[in-house]
């Protein structure tokens, strides 16, 4: 009975995990802690793999999935991963549909070749430097991610909007608007057409996306291989009824041979429920040498002969892992002593044009571009728990490897001078948490004054707009013309947070604009005396 | 004109408070200074008042101040909508001294329930990202407590674009529908160095209910500041001088930017406050250029000698 009663507790968790993220991701009010969205997706294989073989943190997500994968199946992908999980609830409610018919499974044969070079394709990558666009293009967690927040989250916060009118009507004035944020046109359509191929391809053949296209889908498949318990059908109590195949959304039940492709099983476990004769159940699968038939092209039991094909993929694969690991690790290992991309300095990115597609700044607590961009899977999280929402997904901007990857965008806004939730939230150690008072003399960027271009000068007017927005006063104000102010930078306390490009009025172009560090800087902290005012015991009027 | 026929109302209404006339008297007053396009009748000689707090507790001031200009029934009937717009500026924590003190507000909206407003709400269209200055800044918390319903400032919808004929250089602007709708308004400023005007206080203030803060710096900031008192001017004026901001203002680095002055001032003449503001900063009224501006177009008047002062010291 106990057995029986794994499927729900696979729902139960799969359920709290999948709704915990979702809230992290669509929380478009701030309403949820950073940290419990930080913790879900710590839990995730990709980000905590990265985090690990960073050294940014001591993330054991990865580890335990993969010694629960060894131990029982791939366990992640039915009750950790969101995207597997969005593909079981997208099935669940394509079932209350009227008159639609409970789809009737059989077995498929896997399609090895797509798999193993998905897998490929993104180890190379790792090991080729290109880390950042495979696994942020291939995580599933990140592909959620963008799903959530790019798709979801403008959608809730819409639906959110259509319902203050009603609400504060009936006197709950706990609603309010709040403008929605869409990601520019190129993620939009990634994630859309991501979401549209999962509802397709659920639709022909339930999880095969997570069987053929996801690499994580395939690593921990290798490994479920040889798990030490694995779903088997018990040929004594096999009536060939077909129940179990018929509910298989992984298709890897073959009953002819009686065999389970335990590579392909998403460990949702259906079938146990559906068996009337309690025929499938864990089994102890390790030193025993009576292999089931194994059906022509699934290969679901290891050891069988050492020519087997499967195996010397996975053993290739094992390797290139390995070095794939050590090659990511070095790199981002590697100081910022080391040559790299964040040597083009600032002075060349403005004079191409500040606020062009390389003037691109990457959040408090990344280190540099290259640093961020190795180590960020794009999922979008920080995007979604940023309260000012400066942190904006990009498309090209970073170039193709920071596909998707945020940015600090001070056109609509600025990265506020007590926050550091975007820290808080980023489960791959892209960015790392800062101390605030660290955070607080953090450089991103730079501030660069223009004085032709300023109101003052200009008009002849007081402005100061970015001045007012400077938290280090960094921009400052001096005597100018007839008792008016001007601006003036203090680069040494500049920590380019945007607020004075943000705030700045003059138009078409601004006056004071940021202009990346690519290696990110420190900034002088300001120091500062009691201030005093003559003395005055009375009223001074 | 309109900014002259505020003037006149402001005055009358002034007027009525002092002689202690009920406030039907003070209605019948307003309505005599009419609606929009009524002619504005001759000024009447009448000074305007400051009542002006020290050394005792925000809220002891506060009381103090409202028993002197007669009690809060003078400004609010039963029944009345009130708008208590505070400077909710940044995120910063309340001994900053970067936004108004939430105990001052959260006093106010009790003393508003207290005298039978149907409701009071709070706002500010922030600088700061606006949920984490309302949390940060304590006035969302302490509004609430007081019973005040607390508006998103930052919600477009509910501003609308209305026209400022006696505006010289701010001709329209999307105002805060709670401005253009409550029956009273209070505005509750604190008092603030500021890098582009010198000072923030009542006056400035008042560029958080309008859509685009951008317009104003823009198109003359001490002007379009001025101009806005054309088209409407708060029921009452309380600025929260207890620990001024006295430089990198107006947002501030640190506590070290704040001088402890325990003052609060009040006034319907929103010119001859920022005056005295200015004055508690150790300028002159009219180095503020808004302050100049306002008392040219006779929004108010700047020179204290011309303003009625009483004097308050609480120990």
């Amino acid at each position: 009975m106990l057995h029986r009663r794994l499927k729900l507790f696979r729902v139960v968790v799969a359920l709290a995990i999948f709704a915990g993220l979702t809230a992290a991701l669509v929380d478009f009010r701030g309403a949820l802690p950073p940290r419990i969205g930080h913790w879900l997706a710590s839990a995730q294989f990709v980000p905590s793999l990265m985090a690990l073989l960073t050294g940014t943190s001591l993330a054991l997500g990865a580890l335990i999935i993969l010694v629960a994968t060894l131990a029982a199946g791939r366990v992640y992908c039915s009750a950790i991963c969101p995207l597997g999980i969005l593909q079981d609830v997208i099935a669940h409610v394509a079932s209350w549909w009227p008159g639609r018919k409970s789809p009737r499974r059989r077995y498929a044969p896997p399609v090895n070749w797509l798999r193993q070079s998905m897998l490929a394709v993104t180890l190379a990558g790792v090991v080729a430097g290109w880390a950042g666009l495979t696994l942020a293009a291939l995580d599933p967690y990140s592909n959620f991610g963008r799903i959530a927040s790019g798709l979801f989250r403008p959608l809730l916060t819409l639906a959110n909007n259509a319902m203050v009118g009603p609400a504060n009507a009936i006197g709950l004035t706990s609603l309010y608007r709040v403008e929605p944020h869409w990601a520019g046109t190129g993620m939009l359509s990634a994630s859309a057409f991501l979401l549209v191929l999962l509802l397709v391809l659920v639709a022909w053949r339930g999880r095969i996306y997570c069987n053929t296209l996801c690499p994580v889908g395939t690593l921990l498949g290798w490994l479920a291989r040889m798990a030490a318990f694995r779903l088997e059908i018990d040929k004594g109590a096999c009536t060939k009824c077909a129940e179990c195949l018929r509910i298989c959304k992984a298709h890897c039940i073959e009953l002819r041979s009686g065999a389970i492709d335990f590579s392909r099983c998403v460990a949702c476990y259906d079938c146990i429920g559906a068996c009337d004769h309690g025929g499938i159940g864990h089994h102890w699968s390790w030193r025993r040498h009576q292999p089931a038939a194994v059906p022509p092209m699934s290969d679901p039991a290891p050891a069988i002969a050492v020519r087997d094909p499967a195996r010397r993929a996975f053993i290739a694969g094992a390797a290139t892992a390995l070095a794939a690991s050590f090659g990511a690790s070095a790199r981002l290992h590697a100081g910022p002593s080391a040559p790299n991309r964040d040597q083009p300095e600032l002075d060349d990115a403005h004079r191409a044009g500040a606020g062009n597609a390389r003037n691109v700044i990457c959040p408090p607590g990344s280190g540099s571009i290259t640093r961020f961009l190795d180590r960020c899977t794009a999922c979008q999280l920080c995007v979604s728990a940023c309260p000012t929402h400066v942190l904006q997904p990009t498309w090209t901007a970073y170039g193709l490897d920071g596909l998707m990857k945020p940015r600090m965008d001070y056109t609509t806004a600025f990265c506020n001078y007590e926050c550091r939730v975007c820290g808080e939230a980023c489960p791959s150690g892209a960015i790392t948490l800062l101390d605030l008072p660290e955070k607080q003399v953090t450089q991103i960027g730079e501030a660069r004054f223009e004085k032709e271009k300023c109101i003052v000068v200009v008009k002849g007017t007081d402005c100061a707009a970015c001045s007012e927005h400077c938290p280090t006063k960094a921009v400052y104000t001096l005597p100018y013309g007839d008792n008016l102010r001007l601006p003036t930078v203090n680069r040494d306390l500049c920590i380019g947070c945007g607020g004075c490009e943000y705030a700045c009025p003059a138009q078409p172009a601004k006056a004071i604009t940021v202009s990346s560090k690519r290696q990110h800087g420190r900034a002088k902290k300001p120091v500062e005396q009691k201030a005093a005012l003559p003395p005055a015991g009375d009223f001074p009027f | 004109m309109k900014s002259r026929r505020d003037f006149i109302k402001t005055g009358l209404a002034l007027g009525a408070t002092l002689s202690l006339v009920s406030r039907k008297g003070l209605a019948a007053a307003e309505a005599a200074a009419g609606g929009a396009t009524a002619p504005a009748p001759a000024a009447p000689a009448l000074k305007s008042v400051l009542i002006a707090v020290r050394d005792g507790s925000r809220t002891a001031m506060l009381d103090r101040a409202l028993a002197a200009l007669g009690g809060i029934e003078v400004f609010v009937k039963k029944g009345q909508t009130v708008l208590v717009k505070p400077n909710i500026g940044w995120d910063a924590p309340p001994e900053r001294g970067a936004n108004t003190h939430p105990e001052l507000v959260g006093h106010l909206v009790k003393l508003c329930l207290a005298a039978g407003a149907k409701s009071v709400s709070v706002f500010d269209n922030t600088c700061d990202q606006w949920q984490r200055t309302y949390e940060n800044s304590g006035i969302e918390q302490a509004a609430r407590n007081a019973g005040a319903i607390v508006v998103n400032g930052k919600d477009g919808s509910l501003y609308r674009e209305v026209e400022i004929p006696g505006g010289i250089k701010l001709k329209r602007a999307k105002v805060h529908a709670l401005v253009l709708d409550s029956d009273v308004f209070f505005n509750v400023p604190v008092l603030k160095h500021h890098e582009g005007s010198l000072m923030t206080a009542a006056m400035k203030n008042l560029m958080g209910v309008i859509w685009d803060r951008g317009a104003y710096h823009r198109t003359d900031l001490h002007q379009t500041i001025a101009d806005f008192l054309t088209f409407k001017q708060p029921t009452l004026n309380i600025l929260d001088a207890y620990h001024p901001m006295v430089r990198n203002g107006p947002r501030g680095i640190s506590v070290e930017d704040v001088v402890e002055k325990r003052t609060l001032l009040a006034s319907t003449d929103i010119v001859a406050l920022d005056a005295a503001g200015a004055k508690l900063l150790d300028h002159q009224p009219a180095d503020v250029r808004h302050v100049r501006i306002a008392d040219q177009m006779k929004l108010g008047t700047m020179d204290l000698d011309q303003v009625e002062i009483r004097r308050f010291k609480l120990t």
